[in-house]
């Protein structure tokens, strides 16, 4: 058992040097588990970790380039690396009665561009994931139509269909958060979010199929899950950029998505987005159904409530450093992040390292698109000095994304959806990172 | 294709004419521009649109009574929302709250929030009860609907709801919605001196509420045995025994909690096969056959409470 360096910055910096020579995903562990070393626990179990990792360092040639790689189709359907078997969704258990109820998160601190893949795509369902035959699949159209229609799969992908890359965010993200910070990590305080490309036909397509009869105001869009997850959306938006959704990433949507058919309402609250979607009825007035009063309503501290809050509006976060992904040691440093806004296009993001007293414009990396994660970045030079890291997004409609504090004003600490305000992150000096807010 | 095309335009050129001005949602042809899938039958509408409105558009006929409710929540609703409303664990509460909207922790509930009565309907037909969606009948939805409107004293208990009497409901905090009209707020994009840093105050997270196992030592070795562990059973208790068992609702044995399981493995595990697959009455609760869920096999029954006793030795 080594003994404990008395000076336990040096301890840190030979971790972070041993570390640093580990693959990726052993090197967090061991990060993490170096720095419960410095309070005070034995150092055995990772001197042990690095030496059995040193016959593959150089000068030594790697096992792996001395034995043959597995063949094709040896994974028909491929997977990630056994390595990165840690990037998977999370949840947090007492947020829910139930799991067949219930919500999971992306890991967005290990994620790159603007794309999540399928697999990790937070989940959220009201009745559990439905196993649905697409060949027994139907999409009903009814109401105030000419012609109620009745679609199979094959049907439906005989339309002109269009591909558009948008984030798709639940509005409960960060809903935890507005008495105080208590998520320790980012995926739980920001991962019921991801951006994929979707591929579907446009409901307006379907819908002149149908014929629209005069005085139509609203649609309702209704699952085929044992939720019959049902929402109202006005025939504006329906007839606008909605999709009917039966591809994502380039392959039929995965199950937890709405196999095989969504909706699809960019910009706008996930649960606005149907999942298996089994019918489309066109009426005058809104539905006014469970999700749209009881729940996804906006209740505001003098006890009224907004109602028919769709818009997702501007919101970004530091995706590194994170609580996550602290700081590996002094130096330049690739600060990272994503914003969004359903409003549009993300036009700016500035970076304060203080709190908040000043800003800085961060660089925008790769595509800026409409309703879409934009990523950007900021280089910093790192001296172990405490930070308070924020960021603060604005989008082409010219809208600021507000402080915790102007929320809380304008609408109390019980409206759970919605909360899209700047977030903190408290850097300390030996790099790691915590949630927290500013009083 | 030109002329597919030339004949639409001339269509929508028709209808516009006809129709004298172009708006949004009147600019469509009359023909059907692609003609793919078919009519949908008014037989195969009946079966799907089940969707109510606050206006009653969609409520069948039929009727149910305060009375009738009572039995029929208790059965089937009761085990969650508890026999007064009032919710099982983190089950939903569905009465009381009235007058604590504005309060620091408001209660939310049917008669306290829900601004139409049409919701209770809708909702209650459509996803309840919970492991058996669709299967109530529309005098029983009525009769529910009347109970849990009784239960928040919106009806008396002699009340008998109808679709002939249901536009008379009002509820209570209907008049305290509003329409959206964010944005709400409005931040400035200062970048110098835009606060006193002296009078920055940071509050930290509140500690042990964040699942965090994952990022601590030996996560690796847990992951391994979770992976290890009965996926056919843990699959079928996740659909089917998790929404009792896993709270210990209605008096089912919780799983994991070794005390209450210790006598019941002392039966052996083909008695407790038995009795999931058979249903079995006992003096804390009642198990139904398979859980309430019939299109079990014997066999996934079987393993989803080897599944329960692993877990709960």
């Amino acid at each position: 058992m080594k003994k404990l360096s008395e000076n336990t910055t040096d301890l840190l910096q030979e971790i972070k040097t041993e570390a640093a020579e580990l693959p990726k995903n052993k090197r967090r562990d061991f990060m993490l588990n170096g720095l419960k070393l410095t309070a005070g626990t034995a150092l055995a179990t990772t001197v042990g970790q690095v030496a059995a990792s040193q016959s593959n360092l150089p000068p030594n040639v790697p096992e792996w380039s001395k034995t043959l790689g597995r063949g094709v189709v040896s994974v028909p359907y491929g997977l990630p690396s056994s390595y990165e078997s840690d990037v998977i969704r999370r949840t947090v258990e007492w947020l829910t009665a139930d799991k067949i109820a219930s919500i999971s998160m992306t890991p967005l601190h290990e994620m790159s561009g603007i794309i999540t893949p399928s697999g990790l795509h937070f989940e959220r369902y009201h009745g559990g994931v439905p196993d649905i035959n697409p060949d027994e699949h139907r999409l009903m159209i009814n109401g105030m139509v000419d012609r109620p229609l009745l679609f199979t799969m094959d049907d439906l992908m005989r339309f002109p269909s269009e591909s558009h890359i948008h984030f798709l965010e639940c509005p409960a993200n960060g809903g935890m958060e507005w008495r105080g910070a208590q998520m320790e990590a980012l995926q739980f305080t920001h991962g019921m979010l991801s951006g994929s490309e979707w591929t579907g036909v446009r409901l307006s397509t379907l819908l002149q199929e149908a014929g629209i009869k005069p005085g139509a105001k609203w649609v309702l869009a209704e699952g085929a899950d044992a939720a019959g997850m049902s929402r109202s959306i006005p025939i504006d938006k329906a007839l606008d950029d909605t999709l009917v959704v039966f591809a994502q990433n380039g392959e039929m949507l995965r199950p937890e998505q709405g196999y095989p058919v969504r909706l699809f309402t960019p910009g706008w609250e996930g649960n606005t987005s149907v999942k298996w979607l089994r019918r489309i009825e066109v009426g005058d007035m809104p539905w006014e159904h469970r999700e749209e009063t009881s729940k996804y309503t906006d209740l505001l501290a003098d006890g009224t409530a907004r109602r028919h809050t769709f818009v997702q509006e501007v919101n970004s976060v530091i995706t590194s450093p994170c609580p996550e992904k602290p700081i590996q040691g002094k130096g330049l440093l690739q600060l990272e992040g994503i914003a969004w806004s359903g409003r549009g296009k993300v036009k700016r993001v500035d970076v304060s390292l203080d709190g908040g007293v000043s800003w800085q414009t961060a660089k925008i990396k790769g595509l800026v698109l409409t309703k879409s994660l934009t990523r950007f970045s900021m280089e910093i030079n790192w001296q172990g000095e405490p930070l308070l890291l924020q960021s603060r997004a604005i989008d082409e409609t010219g809208y600021v994304q507000p402080t915790l504090a102007q929320l809380r004003e304008a609408r109390g600490t019980n409206s759970i959806y919605h909360k899209n305000s700047i977030h903190t992150w408290q850097v300390q000096t030996d790099g790691a990172v915590n949630n927290v807010q500013l009083g | 294709m030109y002329n597919s095309v030339k004949k639409h335009f001339k269509t929508l050129v028709l209808a516009v004419a006809a129709q004298g001005l172009l708006t949004s949602t009147a600019a469509f042809a009359d023909e059907p521009k692609y003609g793919f899938g078919r009519i949908a039958t008014q037989e195969e509408i009946a079966g799907w649109d089940i969707d109510i409105r606050p206006d009653g558009q969609g409520l069948p006929a039929g009727s149910g009574s305060v009375a009738d409710g009572e039995g029929l929540y208790e059965a089937q609703c009761a085990s969650c929302h508890g026999l007064f409303g009032e919710g099982e664990g983190r089950w939903p509460v569905l009465a009381g709250g009235e007058g604590t909207l504005a309060h620091e922790r408001p209660e939310k509930t049917v008669g306290s929030y829900w601004p139409y009565a049409s919701t209770l309907w809708d909702y209650t037909r459509r996803a309840m009860p919970f492991t058996a969606p669709q299967s109530l009948t529309a005098d029983e939805t009525y009769a529910i609907t009347a109970y849990v409107l009784y239960l928040n004293e919106i009806v008396d208990e002699e009340f008998v709801l109808t679709k002939e009497n249901f536009s008379t409901i009002k509820m209570p905090n209907e008049p305290n919605f509003f329409e959206d009209d964010r944005p709400d707020v409005k931040n400035t994009a200062c970048m110098k001196d835009c606060k006193d840093p002296a009078s920055i105050k940071v509050v930290s997270t509140i500690a042990g509420v964040t699942p965090l196992e994952h990022l601590e030592e030996g996560a690796a070795e847990t992951a391994a045995e979770a992976a290890s562990e009965n996926t056919h059973g843990k699959a079928i208790y996740d659909q089917s025994c998790a929404v009792c068992h896993d709270h210990g609702v209605a008096g089912a044995p919780k799983t994991g909690d070794a005390d209450v399981w210790g006598d019941r493995i002392a039966t052996g595990t083909e008695m407790l096969v038995k009795r999931a697959i058979t249903g079995y009455v006992g003096d804390e609760g009642v198990m139904p056959p398979k859980g309430g869920n019939m299109s079990l096999s014997d066999e996934d029954v079987a393993e989803a409470v080897r599944y329960m006793i692993e877990k709960s030795q």
